[in-house]
């Protein structure tokens, strides 16, 4: 099946990238990734932190009236891997439909080649996260 | 008190007063390996774990020749004094200290508290990456008596030694299986290796700058456990990285002569056929 436009164009531009562009990008993106709204501090503050040796990330979905979806994120600086990959998510999927969202393959980066740049244990997180947004997007359909 | 091996460690203003020391290479080994390239103290090398470190192929970091070429291409030579620093407190810097130790340079060094202290404190970052004149390395015969595979595991559990499991208590409990979000390191099973005791590795560093906690402090945390100077111990964790902490805590810091990190650790002890678990 097809990706959402936006994501498949990132997944094509690396998919054509050498591995330092492919890791330059990933920095981009990285340090592109919005601050959380001042909105969502209140409940942020309240959630529970991750086990140690993890890279905490704390993420909410917020629906417009048309039923789209968009991503808002907490992660540290101290953690630009795992930044760089949920920008990249955020900036693929953010307008996406809840269903749109659930659709996603879970192995939808591998054209990407990401290996090339990061090792395959980082590149967990990309599913992390985006199991993560797929339960929040089922939250908001309740 | 100070600690047993104080050559080992050295504090963010000494490196800010040895960067352009000739005889002294800096390294940064990250769990993440993108901050190298977003800045890092001005003259520093990379040595990431995973793409330096390990071998191509099999699951075992670099042999001894891939060993030598590395610290070749990064100018390094047999008399280099080399201090590495890390982000998560020093977890990787610690990992590729071991394997420096283990292929023989032992004129190695920690900076305490690591890429976060260094930040703290608004040191100077870089992007620009130097290079330094290739040399011959030549490393020296392994050094076996720091690492340990399975089947010591096995003979520590029949000789009732001591085994430090330095994960999460979850993950010792064996209510995890791996952590969240990193499936491919996890195991079949849950649990730890029967007689190790718990002691997660970041009690041994302080949380707010990420340093080492005090002789004292360590002491008494791993004595009143049981893992004591005279003991023949093995660590291990996950992957063998968060364990080399506690490896240069016990060998460097306390002085305790007799201790391996087994980097097998449990993404081998977990899907190990026919090998004792505790729950």
């Amino acid at each position: 099946m097809s990706l959402p436009a936006n994501l498949q164009e990132i997944v094509d531009d690396f998919a054509g990238m050498t591995r330092e562009e492919k890791m330059e990008t990933l920095i981009g993106y990285a340090e592109s990734l919005a601050d959380l709204p001042e909105r969502f501090r209140e409940e942020r503050a309240k959630m529970e932190p991750i086990p140690e040796c993890m890279t905490p990330v704390f993420l909410f979905a917020e629906k417009a009236d048309d039923g789209s979806l968009t991503f808002h994120f907490d992660i540290p600086p101290q953690s630009p891997t795992v930044r760089g990959l949920a920008a990249i998510l955020a900036t693929g999927l953010n307008g996406c439909k809840p269903e749109e969202i659930i659709a996603i393959p879970a192995d939808f980066y591998a054209p990407m080649k990401l290996e090339d740049a990061i090792s395959g244990q980082r590149l967990n997180g990309f599913r992390g996260v985006l199991a993560h947004m797929k339960q929040e997007a089922v939250k908001t359909m309740g | 008190m100070s600690y047993a091996h104080p050559e080992y460690l050295v504090d963010t203003e000494w490196v800010a007063q040895h960067l352009e020391d000739p005889n002294v290479r800096i390294i940064e080994s990250d769990e993440d390996s993108l901050l190298y390239l977003m800045g890092h103290i001005p003259g520093a090398v990379q040595v990431d774990w995973f793409s330096t470190l390990q071998h191509p192929l099999r699951r075992d970091f670099s042999t001894r020749e891939q060993f030598e070429e590395i610290c070749s291409t990064l100018g390094i030579t047999n008399d280099t004094s080399i201090v590495f620093y890390g982000d998560k407190s020093n977890w990787f810097a610690c990992y590729a200290l071991w394997v420096f130790q283990y292929y023989g340079h032992t004129n190695v060094k920690i900076m305490n508290g690591g890429r976060i202290k260094w930040e703290q404190e608004k040191r100077a970052l870089v992007k620009e990456v130097r290079a330094y004149t290739r040399t011959s390395y030549s490393a020296k015969e392994a050094d076996k008596s720091i690492r340990a595979f399975r089947n010591d595991v096995f003979k520590q559990i029949e000789d009732k030694k001591p085994m430090v499991d330095v994960r999460s208590l979850k993950e010792y409990t064996g209510e995890l299986l791996h952590m969240p979000n990193y499936p491919q390191e996890g195991a079949t099973r849950g649990g730890h290796i029967p007689g190790a005791v718990s002691i997660p590795w970041s009690m041994a560093v302080n949380e707010a700058d990420s340093a080492f906690k005090s002789v004292e402090e360590l002491r008494a945390l791993y004595e009143g456990k049981d893992i004591k100077a005279d003991g023949e111990i093995i660590a291990y964790c996950r992957i063998g990285e968060r364990s080399s902490l506690t490896w240069f805590v016990l060998k460097y810091l306390l002085g305790y002569e007799k201790v391996k990190n087994y980097d097998g650790s449990w993404t081998e002890w977990g899907n190990l056929v026919d090998a004792p678990i505790e729950k």
